[in-house]
């Protein structure tokens, strides 16, 4: 029973796929295409893209900040509820199902500016702490669904065999369930990943200095919007497509254990 | 090798992608530049829509009727019946609000806009309302009275407003934070996540006196050698709105309603 079972629990088919090769597939074709444009439009037209991007700069990283720490926060949050969801521990299945429930059911923006506007009375958090632990918060419930949906993808027979060879619980999850799931979990997390990258987008409302609030300072500043956005669109995507590369390279190493 | 053509093919398409966008941006500015074709001329009296950032009291606001209401609001309509044109207005996200304009999405823009050389050389503006002042606003405990006396601290205001470009290029603040509307900056000033708020004068008086009277205050006047006016902003080359607004302004400053409406709404 050691085949895997690459079910589909995300958004869909991971981007890029392991089949692809060479420079000609969708992956390819988009970062060439971002990077070009970008050069090009560098070369091309210095002013205002040189200006532009210098101005962009600092967005960037705090763009790149947000997105890595509420990763893996949210990885953290999602194993924990995930690993609750699955319990057979009644009060803390609730509690985790709960917290599931409540989080999917408000949206990001607003639950962003709770966190901030409305809980920020009570409690003194920085704009970019506050845009990190809603962030976390919100793709940690999403991310426990991930986790869930793997877990019980692994053959009850694992668990099984586990028990009879003299593991308890803990160790039969994190000993024998837990390293195969990894691979059922990948690819949809993966897509967390950058769905959670794009909407750091949204913490710009709360007047954190990101990449998309830059694009705004500036275009509200110089008139510039068409540059701005078309510049602002190209950096995300080559970020967005960095960070996919990244997921289907580590999807790629763990199906190395796969036996097929 | 048929990879590698295939892959050159890919590229170069992709270059000229590239070049197609740089080519759009160009033709896009000299688009701007030609004035606009003049309208046929309406039957009646003309509707002129204006756009509005409603969240800018005491000048522009919404009340609990979800009516868009302010000083401004009251002038504009006044001019309005002067000007023999009919006045609309439409709430608008102040970050945008000019490429709406540009785009053509409404026919004017009376939302506190300051005149300024930047912008005259991307839209055209009516003779001023009203001059204004830029103010500090600091919570009630602090002693600065100006900027310098605030290095180390965060200090915030509206996204591309006259007041962020007062502190864009002042250096040694810890953060200088923009927002999408002042009513949020001041939320942070009494939070205490920022220290200070600069803002239009109508505005911080407002706020300091009316919403968080206890908690901000204004720390001073930020003067400037140049005097600011506010005015209504149309699009470049757009003669007909500008003539009637034009004309409707200055009929009620002659006649007296515009110190009216002022001292109704207890202005400067």
């Amino acid at each position: 029973m050691t085949d895997a079972k690459i079910i589909d629990v995300g958004e869909g088919a991971a981007i890029p796929s392991k089949s692809d090769w060479g420079l000609f597939n969708a992956w390819g074709i988009s970062i060439i295409g971002a990077i070009l444009g970008i050069i090009s439009l560098l070369v091309f037209q210095p002013d205002p893209y040189r200006r532009l991007l210098v101005y962009l700069g600092d967005g960037i990283v705090i763009t790149f900040e947000v997105t890595l720490l509420s990763i893996f926060c949210a990885c953290i949050i999602g194993l924990i509820t995930g690993l609750g969801r699955v319990s057979k521990n009644k009060a803390i299945n609730l509690i985790a199902s709960t917290y599931v429930e409540i989080i999917r059911g408000i949206p990001l923006l607003v639950q962003l500016f709770y966190i901030y506007y409305a809980l920020g009375r009570l409690l003194d958090v920085h704009d970019l702490t506050a845009a990190i632990i809603a962030m976390s918060v919100c793709y940690g419930a999403y991310m426990g669904e991930v986790f869930r949906a793997g877990i019980r993808a692994i053959d009850k027979g694992q668990t099984e065999a586990a028990r009879s060879l003299g593991l308890n619980g803990k160790q039969t999850m994190f000993l024998v369930i837990l390293p195969q799931a990894w691979r059922t979990i990948l690819p949809p997390v993966g897509n967390e990943f950058i769905a959670l990258l794009k909407d750091t987008s949204l913490v710009s409302i709360l007047a954190v200095s990101d990449l998309l609030r830059r694009g705004r300072e500036f275009s509200s500043e110089t008139f510039l919007y068409f540059e701005t956005y078309t510049m602002v669109a190209l950096v995300y995507l080559v970020i967005t497509l960095i960070l996919s590369k990244g997921v289907s390279i580590m999807e790629a190493r763990l199906s190395h254990y796969v036996r097929h | 090798m048929k990879r590698l053509f295939k892959n050159l093919l890919i590229a170069a398409s992709c270059s000229v992608l590239a070049l197609s966008v740089v080519g759009c941006g160009k033709k896009e500015e000299k688009k701007e530049d030609k004035p606009a074709a003049a309208a046929p001329a309406p039957a009646g009296p003309k509707t002129i829509i204006f756009a509005s950032d409603a969240t800018y009291a005491p000048m522009q606001y919404t009340n609990e009727q979800k009516e868009i209401v302010g000083f401004e609001v009251d002038v504009i309509k006044a001019a309005a019946e002067k000007g023999g044109f009919k006045a609309e207005f439409k709430n608008v996200a102040w970050d945008g609000i000019f490429a709406g304009l540009a785009a053509g999405k409404y026919d004017a823009i009376s939302s506190s806009v300051s005149i300024t050389d930047e912008r005259k050389a991307t839209m055209d503006f009516s003779e001023p309302i009203m001059a204004i002042e830029q103010m500090l606003v600091v919570g009630v405990k602090e002693k600065a009275t100006d900027l310098a006396g605030l290095k180390g601290k965060s200090i915030g205001a509206q996204i591309g407003t006259t007041s962020y470009l007062v502190i864009k290029d002042v250096k040694g603040f810890k953060a200088i934070k923009t927002y999408d509307e002042v009513g949020l900056a001041m939320e942070d000033l009494v939070k205490g996540a920022i220290q200070a708020v600069v803002a239009d004068s109508p505005v911080a008086v407002e706020y300091t006196t009316k919403k968080h009277a206890d908690k901000i205050k204004i720390a001073g006047v930020l003067k400037s050698d140049k005097v600011e006016n506010i005015g209504i902003a149309v699009k470049k080359g757009n003669k007909d709105v500008l003539d009637l607004v034009n004309k409707g302004l200055a009929a009620i400053k002659a006649d007296g309603t515009f110190d009216k409406i002022k001292a109704a709404h207890q202005m400067k």
